[in-house]
């Protein structure tokens, strides 16, 4: 028996070295980053594995020295092998013994140093690895399965020995060939999860199988501080330092469960671990998992296609004869991964924009102007020009071109119309289909005026894009409709735009120009007409009034020829001084008496003067003023 | 013995599981494969269905899209037209594997990005050297006729597919034109031109409403100008008769024009001195010659 367990655990260590060897190189070779970390535990598994077998060894060596010695000693009693040296006799323990107190804790302290520095160093690994190209994954998937189920079973094996008949050298080695299995699997779930698109799992699970390493030496550097204060009692079998037992919990999680009925039991005051409930579910747990797995790949025989999806149905890659397209509705399929089922949203509107990037910030504004950018990022596309028609002729880099720039934005509507086309004629239809339009609005725009475009063509440009975006693609068969090609904005770039609201504003101001002198002619022309009305009616009153005035003149000269023929002097002057006296009442009169002709005198016409101020200074400073 | 069962079941599910994953593989309807041996290519498989194959390291599948892929150039690549004028295109292009096995062998591992590297290469060169050959109004023009954009399309297509032809084993399907652009020097010469074009525009406005102005109120002043002409016109031909009419009185005048004179200067000054004016007289004015003079009646004679 001694030596069939010392067979199982160089088994085991052969298995472990064969394990992480090959789980290293597959795990390199496919690139995946979870693989190559958990051949790293295993590595360290083989290094456990090999010192535990050594001692094995030592501990077997030591139980045959005792054996011999038995024999020896009762076949001659007292003889003078008894008087040697204790030392002497026991070289297999005392070898034993040098071996626990020296080599065990010097080789816990590499493992300790081993697996902190590779948890330090596979974290700094994983920090600067980003993106997940995994190689062969399918073959990856194949072999690390297998790595699991070979590692599993001899780990099963080796830890029911090392319970059964308690080798506690046999339950370090079992434990690691056990991690080994379950992280073959994580390995394996994570390829999946990389193919089934979900790049990241892979180096997520990388990295807790990091965390789960510095975990583990700072495990076993607690151990080894406790080492040093365990007290040693003598005959009693110490703990083996380099054992870990994290390791131990998560190859044999059923003593989780054990741990776990049993506290269940102290909390309920009954034996629940011997209810029929908790013994179904113990015996049948593996089973009904199963069960569930079963059930999991039976549900995916059935399909639900939604409203406005239709579906490709393949097996076996090959498109189902009669089936490939599935309507929304329940439909029937051979399990995966036989049958398979890519489903389309026919019945969506989807849509692309052309000409701008749009900017979830900008969109919440509730004004859009030319000169203010309204997208994340706009485009400047080339549109023809005829105001610019005769280019000038140099060249270089500053040359003139009849060309204007312009701003679009046009957002796209379609739905697939025909899935298989849509499928299976173009690995990107979608992307295509994005290019296709942009190159059509391109086409369209050098082809046209920039000022017809933004002005009288706008309406029918909308139509002729949408016309030929589905023409080209019905060309490429990308079965599609297009059913909305919108004209959102179109203007000319920000850098410009205001140049074009200057002659907007230009316009009105002529308008405005031309409203003020018509006003002007409206006020002049009657106001001419009525003066002129005006003249002639005063005219007509002139000739009316003149002709008996005249013959008054006559009348009235008549009698003062006859006052003047009989007083001469008399007429003259009181016709003067009437004269003078009526005609003169309201003018202003400074009068100068002074005598002195030689002065010379300042008089101020521009002055008001106040009838209360002459009043008051008359006769005082003026001399003769009245 | 339960456990056992199970434990045999399970292991036997993994088996066939891996198994599988390890001689089987699937074609899809959208690829083709490869298969080499040894690293030697055996088998070509362009039909979808299940196959078998030899586990890895022996046999290998390639798996590659069959359908038309689309790329488009990294680059928006300024170059020159015929008539020297500068223009920056961005073309696309539809491209797919006919022949898996040369295109395994020309890319390593048949990677699409380096076929596309390739192509876009390729692509490039035959584009600018098509460019070369058009002069810029085949590109750009307000007259739809002279745009030559497919053409220009059609050209580097069918210079790329001479050159890809039985070469890589893939084959280009189409191409676009995506892109149009000017150099940042030149676009920046495109917004003075826009700008003063507008300007122009603007004056444009701004004269005509000047002009138009100016014409409207000129018009008004002449429509003015003649009403009021023809109203001084039509007052001076009615005071004529009644002047003429008047005439006829002022004959008596002629008995006595001395005295006819005196009264008319009298009128007038009366007329004058009626409006608000300022007179500035010396003591010798009648009667004003009274202030100086003592007040007495001359002697009766």
């Amino acid at each position: 028996m001694e030596r069939n367990i010392q067979k199982i655990g160089l088994v085991n260590l052969w298995v472990l070295l064969a394990g992480a060897s090959a789980s290293f190189v597959l795990a390199r070779l496919s690139a995946s980053f979870a693989g190559q970390t958990a051949s790293v535990f295993i590595g360290l598994g083989f290094l456990i594995a090999a010192v535990s077998y050594f001692q094995m060894r030592l501990e077997a060596r030591e139980r045959l020295e005792r054996l011999e010695f038995d024999e020896l000693s009762k076949s001659r009693g007292g003889s003078a092998l008894f008087a040697t040296e204790e030392a002497e006799l026991f070289a297999a323990r005392r070898a034993r013994e040098q071996f626990e107190r020296f080599i065990v804790p010097a080789f816990t302290v590499f493992l300790f140093l081993l697996q902190a520095g590779g948890a330090f160093l596979l974290w700094r690994w994983l920090e600067k690895s980003s993106s997940v190209k995994l190689t062969e994954p399918l073959v990856a998937m194949a072999l690390f399965g297998l790595f699991a189920l070979v590692l599993f079973l001899l780990g099963k094996y080796s830890a029911g020995i090392a319970r059964l008949e308690g080798q506690r050298l046999l339950r370090p080695g079992a434990s690691y060939l056990l991690l080994g299995a379950y992280l073959c699997f994580v390995v394996v779930a994570s390829v999946a999860a990389v193919e089934a698109g979900f790049p990241r799992v892979d180096l997520y699970a990388a990295r807790a199988l990091c965390v789960l390493l510095a975990l583990n030496a700072l495990e076993t550097m607690v151990n080894l501080v406790l080492e040093i204060y365990r007290p040693r009692v003598k005959g009693q079998q110490a703990r083996l330092l380099y054992e870990s037992r994290l390791v131990g919990l998560l190859s044999q999680p059923e003593g989780l469960i054990t741990t776990a009925a049993q506290a269940l039991d102290y909390q309920f005051g009954f034996k629940v671990s011997e209810t029929w409930f908790y013994r179904f579910l113990e015996k049948a747990l593996a089973w009904l998992i199963l069960l569930q797995l079963g059930a999991l790949l039976l549900s995916t025989c059935f399909i639900f296609m939604e409203p406005g999806q239709e579906g490709l149905l393949e097996r076996f890659g090959r498109p189902v004869e009669g089936r490939q397209v599935l309507q929304p509705g329940a439909h029937l399929k051979f399990p995966w991964p036989i049958d398979r089922v890519i489903r389309y949203g026919t019945q969506q509107i989807q849509s692309f924009n052309v000409g701008f990037i749009p900017d979830p910030e900008k969109e919440k504004e509730s004004t859009v102007l030319w000169t203010v950018p309204h997208y994340k990022e706009e485009f400047n596309l080339l549109v023809a020009s005829r105001d610019s028609e005769a280019p000038v002729a140099t060249t270089g880099p500053e040359q003139a071109v009849p060309v204007s720039l312009l701003t679009v934005s046009i957002p796209v509507h379609y739905q697939i119309s025909d899935v298989k086309a849509w499928a299976t004629n173009y690995s990107d239809a979608g992307q295509l289909l994005e290019k296709v339009a942009t190159r059509e609005v391109v086409r369209y725009l050098v082809g046209v005026d920039l000022n017809e475009v933004m002005s009288t063509a706008r309406q029918q440009t909308a139509e002729v894009l949408r016309q030929r975006i589905q023409d080209r693609a019905n060309e490429l068969n990308l079965g599609v409709k297009i059913l909305f090609v919108g004209l959102q904005d179109i203007h000319p770039p920000v850098k410009v735009a205001p140049y074009y609201e200057a002659v907007v504003a230009a316009m009105q101001e002529k308008e405005a120009r031309i409203l003020e002198a018509q006003a002007y002619s409206s006020n002049q022309v009657p106001v001419a007409a009525a003066k002129a009305k005006r003249k002639v009616l005063e005219a007509e009153a002139y000739r009316a009034r003149k002709v008996p005035l005249a013959e008054a003149q006559k009348a009235r000269f008549t009698n003062q020829m006859a006052a003047y023929e009989a007083s001469p002097t008399v007429f003259s002057a009181r016709s003067y001084f009437q004269t003078m006296a009526q005609g003169a009442s309201e003018s202003r009169k400074y009068i100068l008496a002074a005598t002195n002709t030689q002065d010379v005198l300042n008089v101020n016409l521009e002055d008001k003067i106040y009838k209360e101020l002459m009043d008051a200074a008359a006769g005082l400073s003026t001399p003769g003023a009245k | 013995m339960k456990q056992s069962t199970l434990s045999v079941l399970v292991g036997f599910l993994l088996v066939i599981i891996f198994g599988l994953l390890l001689f089987a593989y699937q074609v899809r309807q959208t690829e083709v494969a490869v298969v080499t041996t040894f690293g030697k290519p055996t088998n070509d498989r362009t039909a979808p269905g299940l196959y078998w194959k030899m586990p890895w390291p022996i046999q290998k599948v390639y798996k590659f899209d069959k359908r038309i892929q689309n790329f488009e150039e990294d680059k928006f690549e300024e170059t020159f037209t015929s008539d020297k004028k500068n223009l920056l295109v961005r073309v696309y292009a539809g491209w797919r594997i006919i022949e898996p096995r040369i295109f395994l062998q020309r890319f390593a591992n048949g990677s699409v990005q380096e076929a596309e590297r390739t192509l876009e290469g390729l692509i490039r060169t035959e584009k600018n050297a098509t460019v070369g050959k058009h002069p810029f109004s085949h590109f750009i023009s307000p007259n739809e006729n002279d745009v030559k954009l497919v053409e220009i399309e059609q050209e580097i297509l069918k210079s790329v597919q001479e050159r890809a032809k039985g070469n890589y084993g893939v084959e280009v399907t189409f191409l676009g034109i995506k892109k149009l652009g000017l150099p940042e020097s030149i676009t920046q010469k495109v917004f003075d031109r826009m700008k003063a074009e507008r300007d122009r525009l603007v004056q444009e406005y701004k004269g005509q409403g000047e002009s138009q102005s100016i014409i409207i109120r000129a018009t008004a002043d002449r429509e003015r100008d003649g009403i009021l002409a023809q109203g001084d016109a039509d007052a001076m031909r009615i005071r004529g008769p009644g002047d003429a009419e008047a005439a006829k009185y002022y004959s008596v005048f002629e008995k006595a024009p001395e005295l006819a004179l005196y009264l008319l200067g009298l009128n007038a000054l009366h007329e004058i001195l009626k409006e608000r004016s300022t007179l500035i007289l010396d003591q010798r004015t009648p009667p004003f010659n009274l202030l100086t003079a003592k007040p007495e009646a001359p002697a009766k004679k």
